[in-house]
């Protein structure tokens, strides 16, 4: 990322895993949080590269971080990307909430990367800045 | 009620050459198409066109459609410099409409285009490749009708919305009578041609409503910096109008040559503003005489501009010329490149001459200009010349021509291309046999509109230039290649 934004999706990915709501681990209250930001992600960059674009990048960041996190295999074919993540849910579950959060955190990551590889770091900055912003933390929601 | 009639306002494009072909800058609020095939640069002059135009008052918005996809898109126009990553979600904002199109729903379309237009008022708007949506179109029951209304809406809406307009497409002059083509107020057509190695690139504007544009094929590259267009020469004409003065052929002042004497054969030294044509075969001098005269131009605070068409230039150029250039005194184009149109070396000339406010420029040669350009332009190198010559004569300079001439014997030629005639003035110079010895001769052959020398003068060339010596006044038949002594009046018997 550029000298500017550099942190930005680092430290929006640590808002994201600071979510301590919800059960033993707030595997479904994380699940959502992570969806809900994979969604201000796709608001930004759908209009401009499609859905089609995001869902290649997507399953190939999956792909990747795969290699480290078996359990996140899942075939991409499977539906959108929401979906996907509320599959991704029930396999949260299963797994030690250290492991989860590292999985979400290169999972996004290299989705950031795969597209800075593609379009450039400054450009990435400024499609994807308004979904860095800090979000209201998932902590401080009303949790039903 | 006084009535007043529009003005349409005509925007900059900021792309080197266009708004000269296009009469003065694009049309506001217009409705166009930007038309070639594949690989021509149209989204590469799309962009050039948006990120010039789009400012915050007023913002551009890029569909993209069917076609190319955006990843690349954005990866590859990232390469230009025109290209500003800060203004994009700023001041321009790409729009997919992929998964609209594929619907193949025209209505849906058609309300996602107005639902952006209407959220961000646009001031420009493309369509990339609008070409995709049509051929999605045609596989829909009813598209051909549909896509009519489509257009029809669609130029309604952004004209509405005062948005100057771009469709861009892959659409061929066989693609009449697409009804876009009759909606569109402009239409420009991108073409690229490969011939032997070289790949010539053209624009033109086959229409635009409401301003005369400059006809015909104008070529342009495209570098890092995006696409440049090199207009056109225009010969401009005389309509012989009284309201200018008539030129004064007395008060014409005279350039000196810088050989000693030639100014002299000249009849005074050569025109100001003429074009002249030195011809002569190789080694005869002609580039020794182009150095001379923009080393006189230096010495005396008229600047010059040399065109070098040599292949190894640091070796066959001067070292007077290399001096003069590295001392800023004197302008250098030199290209060695094979794809050259006469249009982009004008061009280049032109914008050399106005930066050094030159008034001399040497072409040489012509037979290295000849070979620079691309095959496609050879057959029209001499008319290309005419315009060039004429072009150059317009702006005042003096220009000196050098060509190669083959030293044949059986006929007095001064040039290939028929340029003689072009020129307002001609040096010849020759190789000529006297006493088993080559010599070489230089004699004016014409100077428009002044008297002038019609004598062979030997000339040598020394470590200081070239020396005229005497007229070769005892031989004749040297053109001719078999020189003969002439018997010297007074001793005959």
């Amino acid at each position: 990322m550029s000298t500017t934004n550099t942190n930005a999706p680092r430290e929006a990915i640590q808002t994201l895993l600071a979510v301590r709501v919800g059960g033993v681990n707030g595997a479904s209250v994380l699940a959502q949080a992570t969806i809900d930001r994979w969604r201000d992600l796709t608001s930004q960059l759908e209009p401009v590269i499609g859905t089609g674009g995001v869902k290649v990048l997507f399953g190939r960041a999956v792909r990747q971080a795969s290699a480290n996190y078996p359990w996140l295999a899942v075939p991409v074919e499977d539906g959108s990307e929401a979906a996907l993540l509320v599959t991704l849910m029930g396999r949260f579950a299963g797994e030690e909430r250290a492991t989860v959060e590292k999985a979400i955190a290169t999972v996004l990551l290299n989705f950031v990367e795969l597209l800075a590889t593609l379009i450039g770091e400054s450009l990435t900055d400024r499609l994807l800045g308004p979904a860095w912003a800090p979000a209201t933390p998932a902590s401080e929601r009303e949790i039903p | 009620m006084t009535s007043k009639k529009v003005s349409i306002r005509r925007l900059p494009t900021n792309v080197p050459g266009l708004d000269a072909i296009l009469g003065g800058g694009l049309p506001e609020y217009s409705f166009n198409l930007i038309v070639g095939a594949p690989g021509s640069g149209k989204t590469t002059l799309a962009h050039q066109l948006m990120f010039a135009l789009a400012t915050s008052d007023r913002p551009a918005l890029f569909f993209t459609v069917l076609g190319e996809p955006p990843l690349k898109m954005l990866r590859y126009q990232q390469q230009f410099s025109f290209f500003d990553p800060r203004k994009v979600n700023k001041s321009l904002r790409y729009v997919n409409l992929s998964d609209d199109v594929s619907a193949g729903n025209f209505d849906q379309v058609l309300a996602r285009i107005t639902q952006e237009v209407e959220a961000s008022s646009p001031g420009v708007v493309f369509v990339d490749s609008f070409r995709s949506v049509m051929l999605e179109a045609r596989q829909q029951p009813h598209g051909g009708a549909g896509m009519q209304q489509f257009i029809q809406k669609l130029g309604i809406l952004l004209n509405g919305w005062q948005a100057t307009t771009f469709l861009i497409g892959e659409y061929a002059s066989g693609d009449n009578p697409d009804p876009v083509f009759t909606v569109a107020d402009g239409l420009i057509s991108l073409e690229q041609s490969v011939f032997r190695n070289s790949m010539v690139r053209r624009i033109q504007i086959l229409k635009m409503r409401g301003h005369a544009t400059q006809p015909g094929l104008h070529t342009f590259r495209i570098s890092n910096a995006g696409i440049e267009i090199f207009p056109a020469a225009q010969v401009r004409d005389d309509s012989g109008a009284t309201d200018s003065p008539a030129p004064s052929h007395i008060a014409t002042p005279r350039l000196t040559m810088g050989v000693p004497g030639l100014d002299n054969m000249l009849g005074g030294g050569l025109p100001s503003g003429y074009s002249i044509l030195v011809a002569g075969p190789s080694g005869s001098g002609k580039t020794i005489l182009a150095t001379a005269f923009l080393a006189e131009g230096v010495r005396v605070g008229e600047p010059g501009i040399i065109v070098a068409f040599e292949q190894t230039p640091s070796q066959s150029r001067t070292r007077t010329i290399d001096d003069m250039v590295r001392a800023g005194q004197i302008g250098l184009i030199n290209t060695r490149s094979l794809d050259l149109s006469i249009d982009e070396v004008v061009q280049r000339l032109i914008d050399m001459i106005h930066q050094k406010k030159a008034t001399r420029v040497v072409i040489d040669s012509l037979s290295g200009f000849e070979l620079a350009v691309a095959p496609s332009f050879r057959e029209d190198f001499r008319e290309s010349l005419f315009r060039m010559v004429a072009v150059l004569a317009g702006l005042g300079v003096t220009v000196m021509m050098t060509s190669e001439l083959e030293d044949r014997y059986t006929d007095l030629r001064f040039s290939p291309y028929g340029s003689a005639f072009l020129t307002d003035a001609i040096i010849v110079e020759r190789y000529i046999e006297i006493e088993s010895r080559l010599k070489r001769v230089i004699a004016v052959v014409k100077v428009r509109g002044s008297a002038h020398s019609d004598e062979l003068r030997q000339f040598e060339i020394t470590d200081d230039g070239i020396v005229i010596g005497k007229p070769v006044r005892d031989y004749e038949g040297l053109l001719g290649g078999h020189p003969a002594q002439m018997p010297v009046l007074g001793k005959v018997a």
